[in-house]
């Protein structure tokens, strides 16, 4: 597209995918258990989403790509030394909580406020992006908020694949039941879409990316305004974890045709 | 990678250039790079010193840590904190997760309840001797409470702490300093030469294959020039290594010594009555040669773990079999009975110490932490040691950007070497050197061989003898003589490389150890412990990182021991023989399988057959 | 109780689909009266069998404007009807059509939204809701003062609304789309190329292979090709959804040889899909979080894995067996086609 796109991809933090949750009782509502010791990562399929974008950006020169992002100020430090060699991008940093137990709604007005603040920002060109689900909140439903506060009406959720047409329209591929994708064209930006795996590797590691991704990074988190969002909105009975053990009946030493029987009755029954 | 393919590599290698190179970020590098961030800029935000590549700036300095996020390391840690109090003369424990001043101490020598431990005569003796005046001892669950802590062991003036959450806490405030910067998941493959000189250091390639031939996404890795290349990588890093066969090391000195730290971090049952600030410290089993720790963090949290020494001579030794053992041992047991696993891992320690020194410094280099020598032998502390290396050096740095002196060899000695001769580590570890060089004589010298040469006869060594590990560790056959037939030992090792697997646990099995049962909390199987401990991951497109360098050497061996040692059975043995497998994304870069070869190099008496490169990925847990 | 309101799609033929009829038993559970709302092309046969289930009133917005699954058309049609409706409480299935727009709806009608709602109760005359957080690894049970509140009940969840359809008069709610709500325009759908096999929503079992398919077995030897004839016969003998482990999937970026019938539209778990059936069959795979999470609505669960300390062990599946998957998986193939 003549004069590229502007990408501005929201991401929040998560914990890192393999550790140990535990749910408790905070003072504004439900918490995770050591939420501050426990190592974060980019939200999965906002990551995915970032990714796409520079993809994107690279493939139409004179894009741009944003990462807004809402987390707490030194976890979000962490998180960005593990992300800004991978792909370039300016952040905007929101200093506010991660957690999932966050309303949506006050996350979005968010997003929706540092995305409108973006100096010179063109809706004609602008794309946002974000991850179809958060892996904390788990609901997807922040994106469309920031769409409907943006006035964005093209919306897509799910998306694996985006393909640009020179005259910046494009086709977008969206997860529907089945394992089927719902094929979209789209008349061009503004849009909006929240992303799921898509079909790029991570990139590989690139120093002077992030050197050169420092360079705003320092800047953008001392920056940071303290976002208001909270727990407000919800009332909480119970959070726990699922009773998880069952009990495991451990079938060894039996001949192959005898487990295969059993598997087979237990199929058909 | 075929050399055409090399040099293809070659062609695209990019090159950037910093004032200063880092590489590890420990707690060596924090004390560097904190102390050194601090002299970089003036009190009115103007720099102190200019940098050479940046010309305006301040000096560009530039850290590249191997693990996927600064807080992956692991370690005890009980420490003094005599050099992290200097640097932060305010600090508040509770600022940091899982840190808490130590309260109580205590050396327990732990008997062997299950009668399957190796020990010999003079220890047996003494374990008899115990039990008959049990009445008259502080003995109670299989174990004799050592009436005193031995001075140097002491640290009743001194912190507990979480390595990963230190390693956070410091790395989080150098970062918003911005005058420097820390990039995880950066694994160094080596030092830049021209000469003798170190003049930076080149980043591993990825988007390769496993054998390191450039596959989807090739991006060689990058070379980052640096007047000063500052190496922090620990007891195992590959750059001080790499060094270390470029110029050799001093005369006299040697790095032969070594151990593997398991351990565990576990929510303690409900009801423990376990203080925080708690140390416990054990010897005496599952064997006499295996060290165990217990510490307790607030919030009813505890770390445990032990250590598997070079000198333990068993070739078909686990670490992670011998800790379960050990954490299921009476005294343990009695506080950890009901405990859920939160995190674990592995490491080496560097048990050589002063005596492993190498060169400090060089043209353009300078080398601090564990990796320096840095660590403490007698007491396995390493942490305050590796922070003070850290700060000497950022002070003579600083003296020398300040005077505009070039980081030469001499220069850098004046103005590192020199401070670091001045310094407590120096003095205590040359104590420790000679404590250790009693126990090579056989006597059990300092102050846990007083408590226990009574009844050891000096069996109880805290140190090896100087001698490489494949120099000393026996055959199988030799170390099961008595118990097991030299036939039944090949049965068994028939079967289990037929399956791939290693003989620690038939062999364990047969003499006499019990049969682990899991509870699924604590006591869980190894897989487990990387996955729900560890939270082990490794992202494609990296080079394996642990390589069989002489594949004839693994054809012949026997022991296969860096199979059998492995800390995440990441190396297995190859059902078809020959060269053992490696997996790695189960890899936790203990490095124990680079120091366990039963084989020794045909290049360097100072290696085995295995090379132990820079890799990305392992523990993903931050609380070790 | 609030104004109850039941949002539906109506499928192409203008019937009420399953997921849809799920989300009427669930808001039927609010107890009291309630309207419903369906927008679709044709509208006629879904209209009757909402006013079969007692709705009071159906509200419809109906037309080929509103026949492709869009955002601009679809949150536009929802809107009017919950205005038209003055709903306080919307339910509706959480499938792709209203998930893409839900949360857009909730916020044009100044409300507040919960989805993928596994349970409702009512408590003090207002529903509480149960809903996961963190992918499935903590469950919650919630309520809000707010109103509109906008409920998605997650599709498997509820049993379908069954009986008899009545008939409706439909309160057409008249929506005009500018030109600016069809910037998008829905060309088609692509399914998976034939022989692929993907996680189907209605099959009573899923079949997850692990990566213990393609890695070296007891042998020394690989087996790909053989493992994937023999996961392809069991999909189609059992009829099963075919889900897989992240590691089998990742293999493609390795070089490795990998199973050509998986993509990471398989993949259960974590960052994979949380599919719901009566039965699942793990194969080769370690049954460890965050790979178990992907099982948290699988009712029973049975693997087989060669190692006997393999996660599933640890009290995450009602059955291990502790054998060869290839040995095993011919076998229950020849008892499953006799
Ligand atoms: C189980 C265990 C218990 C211990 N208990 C105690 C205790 O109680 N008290 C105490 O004081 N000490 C203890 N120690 C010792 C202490 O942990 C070490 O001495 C200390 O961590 C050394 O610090 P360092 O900075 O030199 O190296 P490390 O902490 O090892 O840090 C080196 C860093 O370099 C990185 N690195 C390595 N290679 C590369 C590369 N090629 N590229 C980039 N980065 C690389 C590593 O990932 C690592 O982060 C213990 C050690 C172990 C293993
Ligand atoms: C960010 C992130 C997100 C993740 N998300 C997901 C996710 O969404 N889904 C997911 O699945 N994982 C996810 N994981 C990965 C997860 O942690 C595990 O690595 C993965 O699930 C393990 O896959 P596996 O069990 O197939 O493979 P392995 O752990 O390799 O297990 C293979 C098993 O096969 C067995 N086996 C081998 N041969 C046979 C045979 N002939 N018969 C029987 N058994 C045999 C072996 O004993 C072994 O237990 C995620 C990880 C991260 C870091
Ligand atoms: S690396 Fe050393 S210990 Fe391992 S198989 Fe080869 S020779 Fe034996
Ligand atoms: S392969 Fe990895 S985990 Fe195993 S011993 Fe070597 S470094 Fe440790």
């Amino acid at each position: 597209m003549t004069g590229g796109f502007q990408i501005v991809v929201c991401g929040g933090i998560v914990p890192n995918p393999l550790q140990t949750l535990e749910p408790i009782t905070g003072p504004s509502g439900p918490a995770l258990k050591n939420e501050a010791m426990l190592p974060a990562v980019l939200d999965p399929w906002a990551w995915h989403a970032l990714f796409e974008a520079a993809n994107l950006a690279k493939q139409n020169p004179g894009s741009k790509v944003w990462l807004v992002a809402l987390a707490p100020k030194a976890k979000l430090q962490q998180v960005v030394m593990t992300i800004a060699q991978k792909v370039p991008f300016e952040l905007i940093a929101i200093d506010g909580p991660a957690s999932g137990f966050a309303e949506s709604a006050d996350v979005a007005e968010e997003l929706a406020a540092a995305i409108e603040a973006i100096p010179g920002l063109d809706k004609s060109k602008l794309l946002v992006f974000g991850g179809w689900e958060s892996a904390s909140r788990g609901a997807g439903t922040t994106m469309q908020m920031v769409g409907e506060k943006l006035g964005i009406v093209d919306q897509f959720q799910g998306v694996d694949e985006l393909k640009a047409a020179p005259d910046g329209s494009f086709e977008v591929l969206e997860r529907i039941e089945g394992g089927r994708h719902q094929v979209s064209t789209c008349a061009g930006a503004p849009a909006l879409l929240g992303w799921a795996t898509g079909n790029l590797p991570e990139p590989p590691n690139n120093p002077q990316v992030g050197m050169a991704n420092m360079r705003g990074v320092m800047p953008a988190l001392q920056k940071a305004k303290p976002a208001k969002a909270g727990a407000n909105g919800a009332t909480y009975a119970s959070v726990a974890l699922p009773q998880q053990r069952r009990a495991t009946r451990i079938v060894k030493d039996t001949p192959v045709e005898e487990i295969a029987r059993e598997i087979a009755a237990w199929i058909k029954g | 990678m075929s050399l055409a393919e090399q040099n293809a590599a070659d062609v695209d290698r990019q090159c950037m250039d910093v004032d200063i190179a880092c590489v590890g970020f420990g707690p060596a590098m924090g004390g560097f790079l904190t102390t050194l961030a601090r002299g970089l800029m003036n009190e009115d935000g103007t720099p102190a010193v200019e940098s050479a590549t940046m010309p305006g700036m301040p000096p560009q300095v530039i850290c590249y840590e191997r693990a996927d996020d600064i807080g992956f390391g692991v370690s005890g840690v009980v420490t003094r904190a005599r050099a992290l109090r200097e640097t932060f003369p305010d600090l508040n424990p509770e600022e940091i997760p899982l840190c808490h001043p130590v309260t109580e101490e205590q050396l327990l020598y732990l008997l062997d309840p299950i009668g399957a431990s190796r020990r010999p005569l003079t220890v047996r003796l003494a374990d008899g001797a115990i039990k008959a005046l049990k009445w008259a001892l502080p003995y109670s669950d299989h174990a004799l409470r050592i009436p005193f802590i031995p001075g140097f062991m002491e640290k009743h003036d001194g912190l507990l702490l979480s390595l990963g959450q230190f390693n956070q806490w410091v790395g989080n405030q150098l970062m918003a300093s911005g005058t420097v910067q820390v990039w995880p998941s950066s694994p160094v493959s080596e030092p830049l030469f021209e000469e003798k000189k170190v003049v930076g250091v080149r980043l591993a390639d990825q988007g390769v294959d496993k054998t390191g031939a450039p596959d989807a996404g090739f991006m060689p890795g990058m070379d980052i020039k640096a007047a000063l290349t500052v190496i922090g990588d620990g007891p195992v890093g590959p750059v001080g290594r790499r060094i270390d066969d470029e110029i050799g090391m001093p005369e006299g000195n040697h790095q032969h010594d070594w151990a593997v730290g398991m351990k565990v971090v576990v929510d303690l049952p409900e009801g423990c009555e376990l203080k925080p600030g708690t140390v416990l410290h054990t010897l005496g089993f599952p064997e006499p040669e295996i060290f165990g720790f217990l510490y307790v963090y607030p919030g009813n949290v505890a770390a445990a773990g032990i250590f598997v020494p070079s000198w333990f001579d068993n070739p078909v030794r686990s670490t992670y079999r011998y800790m379960q053992h050990w954490l299921q041992h009476p005294a343990l047991w009695k506080h950890l009975e009901g405990a859920t696993l939160r995190s674990w891992g592995a490491k080496t320690i560097q048990e050589s110490g002063r005596r492993g020194e190498p060169h400090l410094a060089g043209d353009g280099f300078a080398r601090i932490g564990e990796g320096s020598g840095s660590t403490n032998v007698l007491t396995n502390s390493g942490v305050d040691e590796a922070w003070k290396t850290g700060t000497l050096l950022a002070e003579g740095v600083l003296e020398l950007l300040k005077d505009g002196k070039p980081f030469t060899k001499e220069n850098l000695e004046a103005a590192y070497v020199a401070r670091r001769r001045e310094s407590w580590v120096e003095q205590e570890g040359r104590v420790a050197e000679k404590a250790r060089d009693g126990f090579q004589h056989g006597f059990v010298r300092g102050m846990i061989g007083m408590a226990l040469a009574g009844f050891t006869k000096g069996h109880m060594a805290l140190g090896g003898d100087g001698r490489s590990p494949y120099q000393r560790v026996p055959t199988i056959e030799e170390y099961a003589k008595g118990k097991l037939s030299a036939e039944e030992i090949e049965t068994l090792r028939k079967e289990a490389h037929a399956k791939g697997q290693t003989l620690h646990d038939a062999i364990m099995d047969r003499l006499g150890w019990p049969a682990i049962e899991y509870d699924g909390k604590l006591i869980v199987s190894h897989q487990d412990a990387l996955l729900l401990g560890g939270k082990v991951q490794a992202q494609p497109g990296y080079a394996d990182h642990v390589v069989f360098v002489y594949p004839h050497l693994c054809e012949e061996c026997g022991t296969k021991l860096c199979a059998e040692v492995c800390s995440g059975q990441a190396i297995t043995v190859n059902p078809e023989g020959g060269v053992p497998l490696f997996d790695r994304e189960k890899c936790v870069h203990c490095g124990a399988c680079m120091w366990n070869c039963g084989s020794v190099s045909p290049e360097s008496t100072e290696r085995g057959g295995i090379e132990f490169r820079a890799g990305a990925g392992g523990l993903h847990s931050a609380e070790n | 109780m609030s104004k109850v309101l039941v949002i539906a799609f109506a499928e192409q033929d203008g019937s009420l689909g399953k997921a849809a009829l799920e989300a009427l038993a669930a808001a039927k559970q609010l107890g009291g009266e309630f309207c419903a709302g369906v927008i679709g092309e044709k509208i006629d046969a879904a209209a009757d069998m909402l006013a079969g289930a007692g709705a009071a009133k159906v509200f419809g917005v109906a037309g080929s404007d509103f026949a492709q699954p869009r955002y601009a058309s679809d949150a536009a049609a929802a809107e009017a009807i919950a205005k038209a409706a003055g709903a306080e409480i919307i339910v509706a299935a959480g499938t792709s059509r209203w998930s893409r727009v839900a949360a857009g709806v909730a916020h044009r009608l100044g409300g507040q939204i919960d989805t993928h709602v596994t349970g409702l109760a009512v408590e003090n005359d207002a529903p509480v809701v149960t809903r996961w957080y963190y992918r499935q690894r903590m469950m919650a049970q919630m309520t809000r003062a707010a109103r509109p509140w906008v409920i998605s009940v997650d599709p498997g969840s509820f049993a379908a609304w069954q009986g008899a359809p009545g008939s409706a008069s439909i309160e057409a709610v008249d929506v005009t789309l500018g030109d600016a709500a069809k910037r998008t325009q829905v060309t088609g759908v692509r399914t998976p190329s034939s022989g692929q096999q993907t996680i189907r929503p209605e099959a009573d079992v899923l079949f997850v292979a692990g990566a213990g398919w393609t890695k070296k077995q007891p042998d020394g030897q690989f087996h790909v090709a053989e493992a994937e004839k023999l996961i392809l016969d069991f999909v189609d003998n059992a009829k099963a959804s075919l889900g897989s482990s992240k590691s089998l999937v990742d293999q493609k970026g390795e070089g490795q040889a990998v199973l050509t019938c998986l993509s990471h539209l398989n993949q259960v778990g974590q960052t994979g899909s949380t599919p719901r059936h009566p039965k699942g069959l793990a194969t080769c795979c370690h049954g460890e979080e965050p790979h178990v999470v992907g099982w948290r609505f699988i009712t029973e669960r049975r693997a087989i894995n060669l190692d006997a300390n393999c996660g599933w062990a640890q009290g995450k599946a009602d059955v291990l067996y502790v054998a060869d998957s290839f040995a095993v998986m011919e076998k229950v193939n020849a008892l499953l086609a006799e």
